[in-house]
């Protein structure tokens, strides 16, 4: 830097030369304004990174709650002849096939519309009365009126061509893809070309009854080695069948060889007049699902396949709205019904135990989605999300999130609506084709980067897949694809909730009692050196911390359980016999040894307390908890009058003390009026030992009392005990947020102003007075501040979290159960979130939300301390 | 709010005191003073209460303290190994961790044994052991309760062998083959062979690491650089530096080969070397001698060699890389890990800091603009640390670092450079959560600097820079030492964060070797905080790696304590220097 040359310079020069130079040379005012603008810069920066974190917080958030994106729709219309009764199409949207109901099949160009191959099937003068295929859609099965049934393929086959084996004779058919004889050619990023080829197959037929099968439904379920090709069907007789072949055979190339094996399933008992309206089959052939037009839906129990029952009979519509379709969303564990009257609804099986049904299990509508306008004629669900598409009477084409129960797009139609007409949602879910029965395509294509979260999702209560009731839960990773994601934040807003409020019981006591007594009661050597040894803790790092609560202090926790819930009672005990003890010490000698000795004597009495909590443990168990505590804890033996009369100990005494001050103060005073001082010490400590016996009783007559209109504590903030629990938590998070708290607080009473100090003194308060009656309350809103500082520090914790909470994102107050917060969810699943997937955006939500929640915290405390300041100032 | 002047001191004390005065007006006779007048008004019980809480801090910290020394010192102690025979007739060997009290299920004990039990409230001893040889029991570890327990002896052949791979394993050596000759154990000759068998080892290892890590580094530069140049010039243009470079590395790979083969001679001569260990229930097995890192007679020791151990073992762990998932070894890289990222946040938090602290104390007019930036640099010390981690992987890593590798580094894609966790992210993450550290520290120390000296050196001339420059900021160099210091500390302890921004369990590469450039900041690194998350948490058996845990939880605080400690002194030099040198 040039100044620093010069300086010396001007010194040597003012030393040595008589003539001064009288202007500022052009370098030091360079050099005075770059630092200026450096400076001033530089400190902006705070500013504009604290905002920058945020910004980009919520940059990145912000995509989760967009609604999707319509990207644009093609319509062409397809030379069948005859009505469409089945469409498929492969995942990058560009062979489509369509079948026609007297067997012809074209496949065609998903984005240009242009005919690719086309197949005429032979039926044998058959009719097709009824179609169905597997939830990929490339399997078909057709059932006909004379009884037959006829498996088919209509896939698109993917394989990969090199550049050099690339065929000439190629004709473009748009920007993407090239075509030749009906095979399709499109260029991916690594030089290869993807090619995809229709595969148009049809088996042979099979009787199966012998009136028309008006109903039929397909699954290939099982493994890949071992699947399990199960189909349902329904004649006109109503006559539900279930066949199921377990061989490996290709069904569709050759049908002579299947050993398929029909079961009649029990009649339905419809009313005459009411007509099947549809029928499901589950993928492990375990349920059927018929529907019918009276508003019904019937389900059947296959679990042993040879004794089939009708489990149930659930009405889904009101009478006289008939079913009119349903279909299983991926994983099979939701049925998606539309209705006559345009409900959209969702049914799941649950395991409710009722007796209404032969299995135990029941139907239940879990979620009653937006009504259609007409009624509803066509669902069809998403290949590997928990969407579909329902199309009504009136040509209205609507896509559906079910776990977000919200309708994601309305598509428009563009020309002349055509009303019948059945749709599909392509693999990926990134579009919609539209078949009408006229042969006329529409093609919708759009992109929702995150269609499973919605503000609902992350902060209400949802009704998932499997559960009995609506509730909050978190599980954003699950052992395969079709397990509906569960992103909601509540459960690990509670949890940080939680383990910030343990730690805060633990640590506010503490930390305030002993900035108080620091600042007030020792003197300067004594604070010279614990001052530092507290804040000390502070330099401990959190993953040392988290390691110690979670493999040593957890474990000894659990071994010593009694000794602990004893110590919680034994170590005030043990200081009041010591302040009562002190008490009757003659005056002189208690001046004589206050100070340090006095500071050491207490702390011993702890260490002996603690050491006689150690040993009484046992015993504590055995008197009050049937001698287990953590079988008491579950609620099997004994009652919650024990615990209640250890918790309500405190308030008790409280209350009898209060009663006797209110009733006998006076007197009490003017009986030990007069006294030296170590018989006014016998007397209060005789005073002290009655009033806690009478809390005792109180305590156990109230306790009992609970316990006999029925009140247990377990359950709620006490249940079975888990090895990582919040108490374990609690503590060692205190041990970071004790520091925090202790040294602001500390702070903040020193900085009360002396001279208030000396004039209460010298009012003849003793120095217990001023600090209760004169320091705290001037210094309350500093205090207060230090306290949401070190609550700050407890939301924010990770690695205690982490190590020592068990990672349950569950939401009970048992101060004995594991739980999950927000930074360790982070910490846990962050680095394995797929960058701008939906876990990786939620995940920072979920940062977002805890730098929102310090913010406040951080900037509420703040605000306290500057005023507190101004006003310890003007003092 | 304003009215707490008026409240104070409350009306109960006013009254309290005014009763005593009263009292005392209305009975001037008594002679003597009573000291005694109100118990309650001394508070001794809540006073109590408070200094016990401060107590209670105290002896937290002491016990937490104690704990994590007592654990780490005696960790490497050699213990004697116990040969346990259980009322069952089983017989274990292994040497003790710990003992606890429980409550065992009484259902199949016999009548004496439970009648004993039963008059201990329920609860027996038991003891847990470390009978290691993981590879042939399938555990480390194994609870014996006080009351199966038969008898317990220190047989005097019992070796405690540390391996290379699976762990400890703890019997008798039944024989060796030295140069594919079977003879009998002798320790001398055992001795001498082991020491020759680990020249060996690391003789491979040099090889492997050094001279193979070497041509693999270049062959990988000169693959990036065929791309480059692909990339750069068409595949065409390039073709000259293409093929000059497959001619390069075709020299390599034969290279290559001569050392492949070095290490494949050395290897087979390392086979003829084995011993035949033998453990308690006579099963044996037969390792390479190279295999066997440490041994020794654990129930022979005498205290020398127990010394001896000890400190090599210490040695080891400070100077090795790790072994078996980290659960053994050394933690040498994550020392390295640890010093390196810390002092690359100094390197970015000092200016940073500095200046901020400057802009608020010199050169901001007071006013909203200060006070809203007082209000970041608070909200900059309470955001939570991972936070910071998450704002760093999305912002450091992923935006700045994936622009820097479409600009720079090309050739490298799709694996990404920059583009990930790396030690420059980890060290810039942590500078941005320590800098209010700094902040605070340095705008105190220059609130500290007299006015006095700032008026001086501006009356003398000097401008408003030149002020700061030569006068404000040497005199507060020491307390902004004190705030690196505090950065520091706070950045060595610190692992949430790290978690998502470059910390590994193992790292392939130091952050510094002797490639070019030689320092690559690119590079994902070890760390003390984390590897005792690592080993204590996601390792195959938590109990196996809690005394290496403790270690690095002892040297991870001494690390941190020392790093204050050097600030200190520091702080204290530059304060003496500055004290005479100015004014």
């Amino acid at each position: 830097m040039s100044e620093t040359a010069a300086t010396p310079s001007t010194q040597d020069r003012a030393a040595t030369a008589r003539k001064r130079r009288m202007t500022t040379r052009a370098s030091v005012k360079i050099g005075e304004k770059l630092a200026g603008g450096i400076i001033t810069v530089g400190g902006l920066l705070v500013i504009v990174a604290v905002l920058g974190i945020m910004v980009f917080l919520i940059r990145v958030v912000l995509p989760l709650m967009s609604s999707g994106e319509l990207q644009g729709s093609v319509r062409y219309q397809l030379d069948t002849n005859q009505d469409v009764i089945w469409v498929n199409a492969d995942e990058f949207q560009t062979i489509g096939l369509a079948l026609a109901a007297e067997g012809r099949v074209i496949a065609f160009h998903v984005p240009t519309g242009r005919e690719l191959r086309r197949v005429q099937w032979d039926f044998d003068g058959a009719t097709v009365t009824s179609v169905s295929g597997t939830v990929e859609r490339d399997r078909i099965a057709l059932g006909f009126d004379d009884g037959t049934v006829r498996f088919a393929t209509l896939a698109v086959q993917n394989t990969s061509t090199a550049r050099r084996n690339l065929p000439s004779g190629l004709t473009e058919l748009d920007a993407r893809d090239r075509v030749l004889d009906g095979v399709i050619f499109t260029e991916v990023g690594t030089g290869d070309f993807r090619t995809l080829e229709p595969v148009i197959e049809l088996g042979a037929s099979e009787q199966l009854s012998d009136q028309p099968i008006i109903g039929i439904d397909y699954r290939i379920g099982g493994t890949r080695d071992r699947p399990v090709v199960a189909f349902a069907s329904i004649d006109a007789a109503n006559q539900v069948r279930v066949s199921r072949s377990r061989t490996q055979v290709n069904m569709m190339t050759g049908a002579e060889t299947i050993t398929t094996t029909t079961t009649e399933l029990p009649p339905l008992g419809l009313q005459p007049g009411v007509a099947p309206t549809g029928i499901l089959i589950s993928g492990n052939a375990d349920r059927v699902l018929v529907s019918a037009g009276d508003g019904y839906i019937y389900r059947y129990d296959l679990r042993d396949a040879n004794t089939p029952i009708l489990a149930e009979r659930v009405r889904v519509a009101d009478d006289g709205v008939g079913v009119t379709a349903m279909t299983f969303l991926t994983a099979e564990d939701a049925l998606v019904v539309g209705t006559e009257a345009g409900d959209v609804m969702v049914y799941f099986r649950l395991q409710t135990g009722t007796p209404d049904t032969t299995d135990g299990r029941e139907m239940v509508r879990a979620r009653t989605h937006l009504q259609m306008p007409a009624a509803v004629i066509d669902v069809s669900e998403a290949q590997r999300a928990k969407e579909f598409v329902a199309v009504d009477a009136e040509g209205n084409v609507w896509v559906y999130q079910s776990t977000a129960d919200q309708v994601q797009f309305r598509l428009a139609r563009s020309g002349a609506v055509t009303t019948d007409a059945l749709a599909m949602i392509f693999p990926r879910s990134n579009g919609v084709m539209l078949a009408s029965r006229g042969g006329e395509v529409e093609a919708w294509q759009y992109t929702v980067p995150h269609p499973e979260v919605t503000l609902r999702v992350l902060f209400g209560e949802v009704w998932y897949e499997g559960y009995n009731d609506q509730s909050f839960v978190w599980q954003s990773t699950a052992g395969t694809d079709t397990v509906e994601p569960k992103y909601s934040l509540v459960p690990l807003v509670f949890g940080t909730f939680k383990a910030a409020f343990y730690a805060m019981v633990f640590a506010v006591p503490i930390a305030l009692m002993a900035a108080i007594y620091t600042s007030e009661f020792v003197d300067k050597r004594v604070r010279a050196t614990v001052k530092p040894m507290m804040e000390m803790m502070e330099s401990l790092p959190t993953v040392v911390l988290g390691f110690i609560a979670a493999l040593v202090l957890a474990p000894l926790v659990e071994e010593w359980i009694g000794a602990v819930l004893l110590g919680f009672f034994a170590l005030p005990m043990g200081l009041m016999i010591g302040a009562f003890a002190w008490q009757t010490l003659p005056a002189q000698v208690a001046l004589r040894f206050d100070g340090f000795p006095k500071f050491a004597l207490m702390g011993l009495s702890i260490l002996i307390t603690a050491w006689i909590a150690s040993r009484l443990g046992v015993g504590l168990e055995n008197l009050l908890f049937s001698g287990d505590f953590k079988q008491w804890t579950t609620g099997r033996i004994g009652t919650g009058t024990p615990f209640m009369f250890l918790i309500l100990l405190p308030l008790s005494y409280f209350v009898t003390a209060w009663a006797f001050r209110k009733q006998f103060g006076h007197h009490f005073r003017d009986l030990i009026d007069g006294m030296d001082r170590s018989r006014a010490g016998l007397f209060d400590a005789a005073r002290w030992i009655t009033l806690l016996i009478l809390a005792m009783i109180l305590s156990y007559a109230v306790a009992s009392l609970l316990t006999m209109i029925g009140y247990d504590p377990r359950g709620s903030f006490i249940d079975s005990y888990q090895q990582r629990n919040a108490l374990v938590v609690g503590f060692i998070m205190a041990f970071a947020v004790i520091p925090n708290i202790y040294t602001l607080a500390e702070d903040a009473l020193n900085s009360v102003p002396g001279h208030l100090r000396a004039a209460s003194l010298a009012c003849g308060a003793t120095p217990w007075q001023t600090a209760c009656w004169v320091v705290l309350p001037t210094a309350a809103s500093g205090v207060f501040s230090a306290v949401m500082m070190g609550m700050g520090r407890a939301v924010g914790e990770t690695m205690i979290v982490v190590m020592a909470a068990g990672n349950t994102p569950i939401m009970e107050w048992n101060i004995f159960s594991g739980l999950r917060t927000l930074s360790a969810t982070i910490a846990i699943e962050l680095p394995e979130a797929v960058r701008d997937g939906t876990n990786y955006r939620i995940l920072f939500l979920a940062a977002l939300t805890l730098f929102v929640m310090t913010f406040i915290i951080n900037t509420g405390a703040e605000l306290i301390r500057q005023r507190f300041r101004k006003r310890a100032f003007n003092l | 709010m304003t009215s707490m002047n008026e409240q104070m001191p409350p009306a109960s004390t006013a009254a309290g005191v005014a009763g005593v005065a009263a009292r005392e007006a209305v009975a001037p006779k008594r002679a003597r003073r009573r000291y005694s007048a109100d118990l309650s008004a001394l508070g001794e019980p809540a006073l109590w209460g408070f200094g016990g809480a401060l107590a209670l801090g105290i002896i937290m910290i002491a016990v937490f303290l104690m704990v994590v020394l007592y654990n780490g010192a005696t960790t490497f102690w050699p213990k004697p190994i116990d040969r346990v025979e259980l009322t069952d007739g089983t017989v274990i060997a292994g040497t003790e961790r710990r003992g606890t009290l429980f409550r065992p299920q009484l259902a199949p004990l016999d009548a004496e044994t439970r009648a004993l039990i039963e008059e201990n409230d329920g609860f027996a001893f038991r003891t847990l052991y470390q009978t290691a040889n993981f590879d042939l029991y399938g555990d480390d570890f194994r609870w014996v309760a006080d009351f199966e327990t038969a008898t317990i002896t220190q047989p005097e052949d019992f070796y405690y062998f540390e391996r290379q791979v699976w762990g400890v394993f703890i019997g008798r050596i039944a024989g060796m083959q030295i140069a594919g000759q079977q003879i009998d154990y002798d320790p001398a000759v055992f001795r001498r062979e082991q020491a020759a068998a680990r020249a060996r080892f690391r003789e491979i290892r040099q090889i492997e690491r050094r001279e193979i890590g070497r041509i693999n580094h270049y062959i990988e530069r000169e693959r990036l650089a065929q791309r480059r140049a692909v990339l750069r010039q068409g595949e065409e243009a390039a073709q000259p530096a293409v093929l000059a470079s497959q001619a390069r590395i075709a020299e390599l790979q034969a290279e290559f080969q001569v050392l492949q083969a070095r290490v494949n001679e050395i290897r087979a001569l390392d086979r003829s070397f084995t011993v035949t260990l033998e453990e308690v229930n006579g099963r044996q097995i037969s390792p390479e001698i190279s295999q066997i890192v440490r041994f020794f007679p654990a129930n022979t020791l005498s205290i020398f060699d127990k010394i001896g151990i000890y400190l090599s073992r210490w040695w080891e762990f400070v100077s090795a890389e790790p072994r078996e998932a980290n659960t053994q070894g050394g933690v040498l890289p994550a020392i390295f890990g640890t010093v390196a990222m810390t002092l690359l946040m100094v390197v970015f938090v000092a200016p940073f800091g500095v200046i901020t602290a400057l802009y608020l104390r010199e050169y901001a007019k007071q006013g909203r603009i200060t006070s809203m930036v007082r209000i970041s640099v608070n909200n900059l010390a309470g955001v939570p640390s991972i936070v910071y981690g998450v704002f760093g992987l999305g912002f450091f890593a992923y935006a700045m670092g994936g622009t820097i590798d479409q600009l720079f580094y090309p050739e490298a894609l799709p694996n990404p450079t920059f583009g990930k966790g790396g030690i420059l992210w980890a060290s810039l993450t942590l500078a941005l959560l320590t800098v209010p550290v700094v902040i605070v520290a340095t705008e105190e120390a220059l609130s500290a600097v007299p006015r006095s000296m700032r008026e001086g050196s501006l009356a003398c001339g000097a401008s408003k820079w030149q002020t700061i420059r030569f006068v404000v900021l040497p005199k507060a160099m020491p307390g902004i030492m004190t705030g690196m210091i505090l950065a520091m500390a706070r950045g060595a302890g610190e692992v949430a964060p790290l978690m998502l921004v470059g910390v590994v369990k193992l790292a392939p590469a130091l952050p510094i070797d002797g490639f070019a450039p030689f320092i690559h900041l690119d590079r994902s690194f070890m760390h003390l905080g984390f590897h005792i998350f690592d080993v204590g948490f996601q390792s195959r058996n938590s109990e196996a790696g809690k005394p290496m845990v403790f270690v690095t939880t002892l040297l991870l605080l001494a690390l941190i304590i020392v790093m204050n400690a050097t600030a200190i002194i520091v702080r204290n030099r530059l304060k003496r220097k500055y004290a005479t040198g100015q004014f």
